[in-house]
């Protein structure tokens, strides 16, 4: 029943990198309302895994599937390039490090990817962007450009623009791990709030104790495969693996 | 003859000149910016067989004077004169007008896609990953993301390019057009005064200073995050 649910569905995910082998074939699916943290080592893949969601990092082989939209991987191409345009469209990205297009305004950036991808009109992409800025409390903000900002106003704002795509899923790239240690808590609390309205996010973090209280289920990623997936309390709590034992050890 | 007198008696000229230069520089380095940012993402970007063509005919034109350029097409379209006129292009070729800006072009278009190459190489890839990830085509990523920062980038050596190309123009009175430098040149063999020199530099001169002025006020309408308050 679930299934049908489903927004999300990676299938046998592989990414080779010459004769190294990063991701050995890797499952996730996200329902509506998920919070999936992927958590791992230096090293594990785990970035690698969430930039293949979105084919920033095209997989080598694997199945991808968005809410309809579908692409296959074969020999490190997608079957469909177009297919990869709209995939990406129904699935937002906030990166490490912002990556705000830096000549433009920051409402600009909001507007940008309703305007000159879904084809908005100038007018009703505003106003969406005025609203969404104000969510993520940077209505006084708009006009400036991103080298004004801090990096915690920085990732508010590309969380905005990644909101403003309307999606299904969010991706989060380490969101909170170029931020100042004083500026990680204003991107949290965003994050929180949308994991709290039922957003749909595939998160790669850090944050031990976000990945613990506000994810659904957590994923253990350790040298290109999953190795231990689980509801957040039972795994933090009574942890099946010794490599995510050790793991959660170094946190603490 | 003062300088002054000279001025008064020639500018008529002088100003028939630089309109001239004005329109093989200007025409030339349009024509030549209209060619040359699909140039460049070929030869960055293009399959060999595309590439490999582009870098040697940049190769070519920043290896060789343009002096040699503009004889080669001139003096050497004369010898092709029966295929030029099969080929309907000898009414083209056969004016010196036409040859020297289609110097201008070739050469311009060479260093402005090498200028652009620089350009396209420092747009930030983070923006660019970030335009793909909202699942931009890739006509919009050039249109919206890659070609403004690329011009940002380019923009003071596009300047520089078009100044030498107004200055190198001056090459044109050398296959008997009358530009700037050829009605100088004129005026001289009239008056064999010096003078007729200093006032062609003086308007080269002022021509440039328009330029770079003109460039700057367009430097900051592209960089609108340098100069426009918004920092706090």
């Amino acid at each position: 029943m679930k299934e049908q649910e489903a927004v999300v569905i990676a299938e046998g995910i592989r990414k080779s990198f010459g004769a190294v082998e990063v991701l050995k074939g890797i499952d996730l699916t996200a329902h509506a309302h998920d919070v999936i943290s992927i958590l791992g080592s230096s090293g594990s893949g785990k970035s690698t895994f969430l930039r293949c969601l979105n084919a920033l990092e095209v997989p080598s082989a694997g199945r991808i599937h968005v809410h309809g939209e579908e692409v296959l991987f074969k020999d490190g191409r997608p079957a469909d390039r177009k297919a990869v345009e709209r995939l990406r469209q129904r699935l937002g990205m906030v990166f490490q490090q912002f990556n705000l297009w830096t000549h433009r305004s920051v409402i600009e950036n909001v507007m940008e990817g309703p305007i000159h991808v879904l084809g908005k009109g100038k007018k009703e992409a505003r106003e969406q962007a005025e609203h969404i800025l104000n969510r993520v409390g940077l209505s006084e903000r708009m006009d400036m450009y991103p080298s004004a900002l801090s990096g915690g106003q920085q990732q508010r704002v590309a969380i905005a623009r990644a909101l403003a795509m309307e999606p299904d899923a969010i991706l989060f790239d380490e969101p909170t791990s170029a931020l100042d240690p004083e500026l990680v808590g204003e991107v949290l609390k965003v994050m929180n709030e949308l994991a709290s309205e039922g957003r749909t996010m595939i998160i790669v973090t850090h944050e031990m104790a976000f990945a613990r209280d506000v994810s659904t289920d957590v994923i253990f990623l350790h040298q290109g495969e999953i190795a231990e997936r689980g509801a957040p309390e039972k795994m933090f709590s009574n942890p099946d693996t010794e490599v995510f034992a050790n793991f959660i050890s170094d946190f603490n | 003859m003062n300088p002054i007198e000279l001025l008064i008696q020639y500018w008529p000229n002088y100003l028939e000149g630089l309109w001239v230069t004005v329109q093989l520089a200007g025409v030339g380095a349009i024509l030549a910016a209209f060619l040359a940012p699909m140039l460049a993402i070929v030869r960055l970007n293009g399959h060999p067989v595309f590439s490999i063509p582009v870098r040697i005919y940049v190769s070519f034109i920043r290896g060789t004077p343009m002096l040699a350029q503009l004889f080669l097409i001139y003096y050497g379209s004369g010898q092709f004169r029966p295929f030029l006129q099969e080929w309907g292009l000898w009414s083209f070729f056969r004016e010196p007008y036409n040859c020297a800006m289609l110097t201008f072009v070739i050469s311009s278009t060479a260093y402005q896609i090498e200028i652009l190459r620089g350009g396209l190489m420092g747009v930030p890839a983070g923006e660019v990953e970030a335009a793909k990830a909202v699942g931009m085509s890739p006509v919009s990523l050039y249109r919206r993301v890659i070609f403004p920062h690329a011009y940002r980038i380019a923009w003071p050596a596009l300047g520089n390019e078009v100044i030498l190309l107004i200055k190198a123009s001056a090459l044109a009175s050398v296959v008997t057009i009358f530009d700037l430098l050829g009605e100088t040149r004129l005026i001289f063999s009239k008056t064999f005064d010096l003078s007729a020199y200093l006032w062609a530099a003086l308007l080269y001169l002022a021509l440039t200073a328009v330029l770079v002025w003109g460039w700057r006020r367009a430097e900051i309408l592209l960089s609108p995050q340098f100069f426009k308050s918004g920092r706090t």
